[in-house]
């Protein structure tokens, strides 16, 4: 078997946030280039997650939100320390021609995700259009580690995942891409750590077994004068819990020389409350039987803003070989929302092709 | 599985017409391979930043709640 055209990169990216969440991702990837129009890619993460010790007692109705989305257990003499645990992700893929077929792999000590995925390709329209549909099954094994104040036993959740996306060259300078996707997903969704305050006691967070999400996208980029580019994306989303959502973005990307480009990109966001969220439950039955701690579910919007720095070493004048193969990428964003919430995503990149 | 069909029937319904439309009001121009020298080039190409994007949606997937955006599925983990 004959490999061309083989390309390696290796990233660091370190997140933290306002709640002390600390997330350190070491991540590689491989692609390579067989015989017969076909392709070969593989990636691999490891993750590092450090979540902080709570602030007030557990149980109590001041611990109920110590814990944001980062999820943890209570449990023994513990409570108070940080609490760290490793995740290792696996995807692997093989294009042939107009097909592809990934399979995922997530592990981490109390959850199992695994996936499968195919998806097709084809130009149509004297190739100005090209339209893609992907399919998805996910299948997750969920094994809460011991907590002190919820009870939750073994779970499953399975995803089926649906796209159709369409990209059309408009002008030599502007192409548009538009697509929408489904996901339904069945089984447990909530945080099986996280209580609830409801009808003056705590009592353990519960979301619906079912949703039905839906969210139908565009993207513009246009070339502009001085090889700089601008780039607008939307998002709409809507799911049967009630949240609607819609997503603005836009890019600019600007050569400062032959080989290094900045980019700057905001990102704005917002959403309604899911139909049985609350502020306060006044029962311990919540709403319809559902109560969720989760500021997820709640009215949300957000900002973000980043900036890029790419450089393909080859396009510059190197004597080394081996630089003359590399490009490098570093990137910083910063994130907050409407529940104080802000957090700040740093990331190094280093590719190789041989 | 009569409700998810059901679901997506819906779904479907609500949302094809827009994509129709999309597709058949954007322009008919011919461009030719020879004039996408720019498309290709990773401030303008899609592909440049699918990992990126990935990586991004990953991330906010845990912070807000809705997903998608990316035409591709994200992994089933409840990480961070």
């Amino acid at each position: 078997m004959v490999l061309d055209d083989q390309t390696v990169d290796c990233l660091i990216q370190l997140f933290n946030d306002s709640d002390h969440v600390v997330v350190r991702s070491a991540i590689g990837n491989y692609e390579t280039t067989m015989a017969h129009d076909s392709h070969f890619q593989m990636h691999w993460n490891n993750e590092q997650v450090t979540v902080p010790g709570i602030k007030a007692p557990p149980g109590s109705s001041e611990a109920v939100d110590a814990i944001t989305t980062a999820s943890r257990p209570i449990s023994g003499g513990d409570a108070y320390s940080d609490y760290v645990k490793t995740r290792n992700e696996f995807q692997g893929g093989v294009t042939h021609g107009p097909a592809e077929l990934q399979y995922y792999l997530s592990t981490e000590p109390d959850y199992l995700a695994q996936q499968v995925a195919a998806n097709w390709n084809g130009d149509v329209r004297d190739d100005q259009t090209n339209l893609a549909l992907g399919t998805s099954y996910g299948w997750d094994s969920i094994d809460p580690a011991v907590d002190d104040d919820t009870r939750q036993g073994h779970a499953t959740k399975k995803t089926w995942h649906g796209n159709a996306v369409a990209t059309r060259i408009l002008t030599p300078g502007t192409i548009l891409r538009f697509g929408l996707e489904l996901n339904l997903v069945e089984g447990l969704q909530h945080n099986p750590y996280r209580n609830v305050y409801a009808g003056g006691t705590n009592v353990p967070e519960r979301h619906p077994d079912h949703r039905s999400r839906r969210d139908l996208f565009l993207k513009l980029n246009q070339a502009l004068p001085n090889r700089s580019s601008l780039k607008f994306s939307y998002r709409f989303y809507n799911d049967d819990w009630g949240i609607d959502s819609h997503e603005l973005g836009a890019t600019l990307s600007q050569y400062v020389t032959h080989g290094l480009f900045a980019s700057w990109d905001y990102r704005w966001y917002t959403q309604t409350a899911a139909d049985f969220w609350r502020a306060e439950y006044l029962s311990v039955t919540g709403v319809d039987g559902y109560l969720t701690g989760d500021y997820r579910m709640a009215r949300l919007a957000s900002h973000l803003f980043g900036v890029t720095l790419d450089a393909d070493l080859a396009a510059f004048d190197v004597r080394t070989p081996v630089l003359g193969s590399m490009g490098v990428k570093g990137s910083w964003e910063r994130y907050f929302n409407s529940n104080n919430y802000s957090a700040n995503f740093v990331t190094a990149q280093v590719t190789y092709r041989f | 599985m009569s409700a998810s069909r059901t679901t997506i029937a819906r779904a479907t319904r609500r949302l094809a017409p827009a994509l129709l439309l999309l597709l058949l009001g954007t322009g008919c121009a011919q461009v030719r391979a020879y004039q996408r020298e720019r498309l290709t080039d990773p401030i303008m190409s899609f592909d440049a930043v699918k990992k990126d994007a990935a990586r991004r949606t990953h991330a906010l997937d845990a912070r807000e709640g809705s997903t998608g955006g990316n035409g591709g599925a994200g992994g089933g983990c409840a990480c961070n």
